[in-house]
């Protein structure tokens, strides 16, 4: 008699997986770490998500501290209309975040964000894509403000990759 | 998750299908050399790719890699006569050389030149490192020979074994990428297989079950690092490569040989998964290589005669549920290649990637098919040649080792990431 691993794993049986949906809208927050990232996430942010937002963080604009990490939390991001948004709030309802720089940029805000993520442990994943300055040596310093805090860390050879991964990630 | 057009444009390699097409810009792994083991030896059912091929050595030695059929009235030719430098068929007594050019046709009086006007398909059938390789590709575009570390050391110092798996190369390949999962199904065996334990590194694994990754593209496909916390401000790296389209390796362990696959498409709903074990400087002990052949590290036990596994989706894998309540296993199912092909194989003869829910941690697998439609899309619309073709990108080797937190393992471990001559692995 055929076993049933065998019998199961025909192309006929795999027509009968259940149609019903095996997940709920997940939640992702996109977040751009630097200007030129902000820029990018800018174009995407455009097209049609399954419940992204998208947002840049305020360190590096006027309304931020530049050049400083701090300042009030609940002023900490700015969505793409421009309004000023509550970085606690934003990832408490959250379900993973990710955060985008570009190579070389000040990516100090991750720390920030971080220890959000932390406080309602959610995942944080870090994306690193070629900036102005795409040198080995840029990289590495993206790379050492993101590394302490992802838990997945992606260097990216080009920008497309942020929407192809998105897409993967049903966001 | 993937759209149905991306799943179908990845996983269908048949001939003039994109991803076909891009599979034949490389040589592949067609048979083992044991297969075709002397002059004038049986000749060997292939299929690869989706097409149906035959391979036999001749009475000089010479490879050759034809279409099964033969051209007068279709009978296979692997019931073929392989003799006086060509394989007859029995059917009517046509002749074929290697290179599937018809000698032959007795019906015809010889000076008719009938024969010339006929010929097989065929394709160069190379041998390496214990490896008959092909290339299926146009002949004006064929690339230099692969440089794949294990097939360019001398012979006593690697092993090659390959199994069928029954399910689509895509699925396969992607076990080879993925990491994370090598803490859940495979967690019994870093201690008790003989071609893994007693390595320094295994101490981190076991210290630190969840290890964060790091995916950094690279000139022929990708590196995957996993990390784990090590002792003075030091992480243990562990350094899977991918190169483009279907190879990967696995991190070393100790002085053990180092392992890793290709996962060759047979058609769409199988594939041969392909195992190496070499050591780049010193020959293989007998301990090692009575490991290998008894299936274990990578390796797998056999039905007698082939290259089916012995626990097989026939045998439910000869499921072991006490074994898996007590842990001896984490899935029941004993072997990593064989915990591997049986939950693969589950996900049905082609993966509906279209019901996935991928996480974070999944960006090697993300990244990796990324890259082959990216580079799929680029050679069938532009013409542009992909990763891997190259064989500078097959000199990439897997590595395990200790590198100071804020150093960026592409650069740190440049030099342990290159395949030398005479320079042993980078390995704890
Ligand atoms: S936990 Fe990954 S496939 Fe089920
Ligand atoms: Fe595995």
């Amino acid at each position: 008699m055929q076993s049933e691993s065998a019998k199961m794993t025909t192309a006929h049986e795999a027509g009968f997986r259940v149609q019903y949906p095996n997940s709920k809208q997940r939640a992702a927050k996109v977040i751009a770490l630097d200007p030129a990232s902000a820029a990018i996430v800018e174009e995407i942010s455009k097209k049609s998500w399954n419940g992204a937002a998208f947002f840049t963080s305020l360190a590096f604009t006027a309304e931020g501290n530049p050049g400083a990490v701090g300042g009030d939390l609940k002023a900490w991001l700015k969505d793409l209309a421009g309004r000023t948004m509550d970085l606690v709030a934003e990832v408490e309802h959250s379900d993973f975040v990710v955060v985008i720089t570009t190579t070389g940029a000040d990516a100090r805000a991750v720390s920030v964000i971080a220890d959000a993520c932390a406080l309602f442990n959610k995942s944080l994943v870090g994306l690193i894509v070629p900036g102005q300055d795409d040198s080995d040596a840029a990289t590495t310093e993206s790379m050492k403000y993101l590394r302490p805090y992802t838990r997945m860390l992606v260097i990216a050879s080009g920008t497309d990759y942020i929407e192809a991964m998105l897409t993967a990630l049903r966001a | 998750m993937l759209k149905k057009e991306q799943n179908d444009y990845l996983c269908q390699t048949g001939p003039g299908t994109p991803m076909g097409n891009f599979f034949r810009c490389y040589w592949q792994p067609a048979l083992l050399s044991e297969e075709l083991p002397e002059p004038d030896c049986p000749p060997v059912r292939v299929k690869l790719l989706g097409e149906r091929l035959l391979a036999f050595r001749d009475s000089e030695g010479k490879l050759g890699l034809i279409d099964e059929f033969c051209a007068h009235r279709g009978v296979s030719l692997w019931f073929g006569r392989n003799e006086d430098c060509g394989l007859r068929c029995p059917y009517h007594g046509w002749k074929y050389d290697v290179t599937g050019q018809c000698t032959e046709v007795p019906s015809e009086p010889t000076e008719s030149g009938y024969a010339k006007k006929i010929k097989l398909k065929s394709y160069p059938l190379i041998e390496q490192g214990g490896v008959l390789w092909t290339y299926m590709g146009p002949p004006e575009k064929q690339p230099p020979l692969p440089q794949y570390e294990f097939s360019t050391v001398p012979l006593n110092q690697t092993f090659m074994t390959k199994r069928i798996q029954e399910c689509n190369w895509l699925q396969a390949m992607e076990g080879g990428i993925d990491s994370s999962h090598v803490s859940f199904l495979h967690r019994g065996d870093l201690h008790n297989d003989p071609l893994f334990k007693g390595a320094g590194g295994n101490k981190y694994n076991m210290q630190d079950l969840s290890p964060v990754f790091e995916v950094v593209e690279s000139d022929g496909g990708l590196l995957i690092g996993a990390r784990r916390n090590a002792e003075d401000d030091q992480y243990y790296w562990r350094i899977t490569p991918w190169v483009m389209p279907n190879y990967t390796g696995v991190p070393p362990r100790g002085d053990h040989p180092m392992h890793g696959h290709f996962w060759v498409p047979i058609d769409d709903e199988n594939c041969w998964a392909w195992s190496y074990d070499y050591h780049p400087t010193r020959a293989l002990t007998d301990g090692e290589v009575a490991a290998m052949k008894d299936g274990k590290g990578v390796h797998v036990k056999y039905v007698p005669g082939t290259y089916r596994p012995l626990a097989n989706k026939d045998n439910d894998y000869l499921m072991d549920r006490a074994g898996q309540k007590a842990g001896r296993t984490f899935s029941g199912v004993e072997g990593i290649g064989i915990q591997d092909a049986s939950l693969q194989e589950s996900m049905g003869p082609i993966c509906d990637r279209t019901k996935e829910n991928l996480v974070g941690t999944d960006n090697g697998i993300i990244m990796a098919r990324h890259r082959l439609l990216r580079a799929a899309r680029a050679f069938n619309d532009k013409g542009v040649q992909p990763p891997g073709v190259n064989p500078e990108h097959h000199t990439v080797r897997q590595a395990a080792l200790l590198l100071k937190r804020d150093v960026q393992y592409k650069d740190g471990a440049k030099e342990a990431l290159k395949a030398k001559k005479g320079v042993r692995q980078t390995s704890v």
